[in-house]
C-alpha cells in the first residue's frame, strides 16, 4: 500500500510481525535501545516523510518503558514530518485502575515474592484491604508481613542492606501517611485515595503528537472521551462469538457470566448474540458484617452465597459475591476484558463450581497474567481460559499449558489499519470480526 | 489571588528519597503524605493520604535509575497529574538531574528531541514551574512554556574547592569544548588559570582522541563537568593531564550519574578523587568506590523552593551557596 509505514514498540514485535504480515508489507525498521543510564533512545531508520505511520506498542511487561518509547517514536515521527502518526494499543496502560490498590505482601495479595505453591482457588485472601498498610515514614518499626507470615523490613528507596541488589521501584514503595483505618481514613480524618490516571495517559499520547488511536476492548467505553483525538475501539466479539459456536459443544446451552457486575453489558451482549443465558456475580465489600454469612443481599434473587473475612484483625472488612442466575449443571463462560492479578476471575470461578457448574470457560480480551495470576489461574476452578494475543503470551502459555488458548487478534488490528488508510469505515469489523 | 496565605507540600518521589528528607528538613516541614507505587502489572500508581488543595505543591524527582528511569519519569507525570487533580494551587516539579537533557536537538535524520518531549508531557500533566540544576544545555529552558528556575551547582563547587584546596598550584580544567564557559567562570573567581581538553567524538558515549590547550605543568588540576556517565571521558581526561605533567587530578561534577561500569573505571583511573553533588542517589556507589565524595545541595533546592515560596528573587542562589 502506498505510504503505509507501520512500526513497531519493543513491547510486542510478534503481534508486529504478524499485522505486517497480514497486511503484506514490510514492517518500518526503527532502532529502539537504551542508553547506558537507562534512557530510551530511538532511531527511525527509513524516511518517514509524509508518510501515514502506524505504531504498534501494547501496555504490557513494563508498562512505563514501553509507553515512554511510544511516546518517543511518535515525536520521533512527528518531527521527521509523518503525515499522520497513529497509535496502536492493543491493550491500553493504565485502562483499569483498581481503586483499591492490590498492595504486594500486604495482605498476601498479588506478590511476586510469594511462594507458588501456596495458592489455590480455594480460599487466598482476594481483594485487599485498602492502604491500611502504610506506615508513617519515619516510624522506627517500619515493617511489613508479607504473604508467607514473615516480618520484613520496609526500607525507604533500597535497600541499605544490600545495595547491590538490582533496585526495581516495587521495593521502593513510600510509604504513604498514617496507618488508616477500615474505612480508609487517617487519624486527621482525610481519606485517602488513589489518582485515576486515564486523563493524563490520554493526553499524554495527544502531546506527543499522535493524530489517532487504535486500541481494543478498553476497560471503559468513556475513556474515549478523554481523547481529543478519534479513537478506534475496537471489539473482540464477534472473534468469541466465532469461537464458542466453533469449540463449545452444546453453546445454546451454556451460561455466559459476567464476573462482576461492571461487567454485566458486556456479557449480556454476548449472550444476547448467541441466545444463551446469563448470570452475574456481584461483588460486595462491607466494612463491619456480623459473624458468618447472614442474609444479605437481595432475598429471593439470591442463589449462592460466600463470604469471606479476609481481615480477621483489624476492621472487620468483607467480601461478599453473590451469584445471581441459575449455573446448576451448566457449562459457564466467563467474560471479562481484562485478567491482571486474576482475583477475580478465580474466585467467580470457585463461586460458579460451587453453585454446582459444571465447566467454566474464562474468556478475557487481555491475559495480562501479572504477579502469580499464572499460578493461580491454573489451580484455580478454571477449566480453559480463552485469551488473546494482545499482550505477549509465550510465557503463560508454558505456564499454563493446555489449559489456556490464545485467539489471534492481528488480522482485526491489520484490517482496521487497511481501512484507516484508505479511509474506509471501520464499524463494519465491530460487528463481523476478522 | 487567594488572600488565605498557603504553604509548602513537599511530595518525595521514589527516585531519591534521601535528598528529599534532607531538603524537607532544611526547610523545616514534614514530608506530605502522598507517594507512589507499583502495581503487580507494573502499573504506578499514586495515594494520597492528605489534602494539597489550594497548596503550593512541590515534587522531588530526579532522573536516575538504570532500569528505572522512564518508571520515575511516568511516577513524576502521574504525581503531578494528581495534584493538579486535588486542586492544587500551584505545582512546581523540582528536577535536579533533568531526564533525557542530552537529546536535545535533532543530531541525524529522524531523531527524535527527547528533551523537548519531556517537557511538553511535563506541561501537559499540569506542571506550573521547574526547578532543575546544571541543565545540560540552558536552552533547554526554551522548550519550557512555563517557568524554568536553573540553578547552578557552582556556588556549592566554589565553596568546596576554597575549603579543600589551595589557590596557588591550582588549574580549572574543562574536559571537552562545551564546557569552556563553565570553567573559565570558575577559574575567574578564583583569578587561576584554566586548560582545556579537545576531543574528537566518533560516536555518542565513546572517545576517541584527546588534545590539551593549556599548561598544567606542576599544577593540581580540577577536572569541572556536568555530568559524567560512563565515565570514559574523565579517565583520559585524568591520563592526558598527567602526561602533561600535572600532579594531581580531581574531578568535580554535578551529576554523577555512572551508569554501567563507570564505578569500576573510575577505581581504576588515575583521578585522585571523584567529587559529585548529590543530585543523584549515591549510596551504593560511595561504597564501591572510595574516592568518590559528595557535595551536599539540599540546602540550594530548600532555599529555591522557600524563596519560590515567597515570591522573593532566586538569583541570590547563582552566586550563593546557603549553608
Amino acid at each position: 500500500m502506498r505510504d503505509l509505514i507501520v512500526l513497531g514498540g519493543s513491547s510486542h514485535p510478534a503481534l508486529t510481525k504478524m499485522i505486517c504480515k497480514n497486511l503484506t508489507i514490510e514492517q518500518g525498521q526503527v532502532l529502539s535501545k537504551k542508553f547506558s543510564n537507562g534512557e530510551t533512545s530511538i532511531e527511525v531508520k527509513g524516511s518517514v516523510r509524509e508518510k501515514d505511520v502506524f505504531i504498534i506498542q501494547s501496555g504490557c511487561g513494563n508498562v512505563n518503558d514501553n509507553f515512554i518509547e511510544l511516546l518517543i517514536m511518535i515525536a520521533a515521527c512527528k518531527t521527521a514530518s509523518a503525515r499522520r502518526v497513529t497509535a496502536v494499543l492493543p491493550l491500553f496502560p493504565y485502562s483499569r485502575q483498581p481503586d483499591i490498590p492490590h498492595m504486594a505482601s500486604v495482605t498476601g495479595a498479588p506478590s511476586i515474592s510469594t511462594k507458588k505453591d501456596q495458592y489455590t482457588y480455594e480460599s487466598r485472601p482476594g481483594t485487599p484491604k485498602p492502604l491500611s498498610s502504610f506506615n508513617g515514614p519515619r516510624d522506627p518499626s517500619l515493617t511489613r508481613p508479607d504473604s508467607s507470615g514473615l516480618i520484613t523490613p520496609l526500607l525507604r528507596g533500597r535497600d541499605l542492606k544490600d545495595p547491590f541488589r538490582e533496585i526495581t521501584p516495587r521495593d521502593s514503595l513510600v510509604p504513604v501517611g498514617t496507618p488508616v483505618d477500615a474505612r480508609g481514613k487517617t487519624e486527621s480524618g482525610y481519606k485517602q485515595w488513589i489518582a485515576q490516571n486515564g486523563t493524563l495517559i490520554a493526553n499524554l499520547l495527544t502531546t506527543a503528537g499522535a493524530d489517532r488511536m487504535i486500541t481494543m476492548d478498553l476497560h471503559d467505553p468513556q475513556f474515549q472521551g478523554f481523547f481529543n483525538i478519534p479513537v478506534d475501539n475496537l471489539y473482540l466479539k464477534p472473534l468469541l462469538k466465532h469461537y464458542l459456536i466453533d469449540y463449545v459443544p452444546n453453546y445454546q446451552e451454556c451460561v455466559i457470566v459476567s464476573p462482576d457486575s461492571g461487567g454485566a453489558k458486556r456479557a449480556t451482549s454476548l449472550a444476547d448474540a448467541l441466545g444463551c443465558s446469563f448470570a452475574l456475580i456481584h461483588k460486595e465489600r462491607r466494612i463491619k458484617t456480623t459473624e458468618g454469612v447472614k442474609a444479605i443481599g437481595p432475598l429471593g434473587v439470591t442463589s449462592g452465597l460466600s463470604a469471606v473475612n479476609h481481615h480477621p484483625s483489624p476492621g472487620t472488612h468483607t467480601t461478599v459475591s453473590m451469584l445471581v442466575g441459575d449455573v446448576k449443571d451448566r457449562t459457564c463462560v466467563l467474560i471479562d476484558d481484562l485478567v491482571d492479578t486474576s482475583y477475580t476471575i478465580t474466585r467467580a470461578a470457585k463461586l460458579l463450581k460451587d453453585q454446582g457448574a459444571k465447566y467454566v470457560y474464562a474468556l478475557v480480551t487481555h491475559g495480562v497474567f501479572s504477579g502469580d495470576a499464572i499460578n493461580r489461574v491454573s489451580k484455580s476452578a478454571i477449566d480453559k481460559v480463552i485469551t488473546t494475543n494482545s499482550v505477549p503470551q509465550n510465557d503463560n502459555l508454558a505456564g499454563l499449558g493446555d489449559k489456556l488458548e490464545v485467539l489471534d487478534v492481528s488480522r482485526v488490528f491489520a484490517e482496521s489499519i487497511r481501512r484507516i488508510h484508505n479511509g474506509e469505515s471501520v464499524s463494519m469489523l465491530f460487528d463481523h470480526g476478522w | 489571588m487567594p488572600s488565605s496565605q498557603n504553604s509548602i507540600k513537599l511530595i518525595s518521589g521514589n527516585s531519591h528519597p534521601k535528598l528529599a528528607e534532607q531538603v524537607s528538613k532544611k526547610l523545616g516541614i514534614e514530608l506530605a503524605k502522598v507517594g507512589a507505587f507499583q502495581y503487580t502489572n507494573k502499573e504506578t500508581a499514586v495515594a494520597v493520604g492528605e489534602s494539597v488543595r489550594d497548596e503550593d505543591v512541590y515534587i522531588l524527582q530526579t532522573g536516575c535509575g538504570e532500569t528505572s528511569i522512564n518508571d520515575f519519569l511516568m511516577e513524576l507525570l502521574i504525581t503531578i497529574n494528581t495534584c493538579k487533580i486535588a486542586s492544587a494551587r500551584r505545582i512546581t516539579a523540582v528536577i535536579p538531574n533533568f531526564p533525557y537533557a542530552r537529546q536535545d536537538k535533532k543530531d541525524k535524520s529522524r531523531a527524535p528531541i527527547t528533551a523537548k518531549l519531556i517537557a511538553n508531557l511535563l506541561q501537559t500533566a499540569g506542571c506550573n514551574h521547574v526547578i532543575t540544576m546544571d541543565l545540560h544545555a540552558s536552552q533547554i529552558q526554551g522548550f519550557f512554556r512555563v517557568p524554568v528556575d536553573n540553578l547552578y551547582a557552582e556556588p556549592s563547587v566554589l565553596r568546596y574547592i576554597k575549603e579543600n584546596y589551595s589557590l596557588n598550584d591550582l588549574i580549572i580544567v574543562s574536559p571537552d569544548a562545551g564546557g569552556a564557559k563553565r570553567v573559565a567562570s570558575i577559574a575567574d573567581k578564583f583569578d587561576v588559570n584554566f586548560a582545556l581538553i579537545h576531543k574528537e567524538r566518533q560516536k555518542a558515549n565513546e572517545v576517541s582522541r584527546m588534545v590539551l590547550v593549556g599548561d598544567v605543568a606542576d599544577k593540581v588540576c580540577l577536572l569541572i563537568d556536568d555530568m559524567a556517565d560512563t565515565c570514559g571521558t574523565l579517565c583520559k581526561a585524568a591520563d592526558v593531564l598527567l602526561d602533561n605533567g600535572a600532579k594531581k587530578v580531581v574531578a568535580i561534577i554535578t551529576h554523577g550519574i555512572f551508569s554501567s561500569n563507570a564505578i569500576e573505571k573510575l577505581n581504576n583511573s588515575k583521578l585522585d578523587k571523584i567529587v559529585c553533588t548529590n543530585s543523584m542517589p549515591l549510596e551504593d556507589k560511595l561504597a564501591r568506590c572510595p574516592r568518590l565524595e559528595t557535595i551536599d545541595i539540599s540546602a540550594t533546592l530548600a532555599e529555591a523552593i522557600r524563596r519560590l515560596h515567597n515570591g522573593e528573587s532566586v538569583s541570590y542562589l547563582f552566586n550563593n551557596a546557603p549553608e
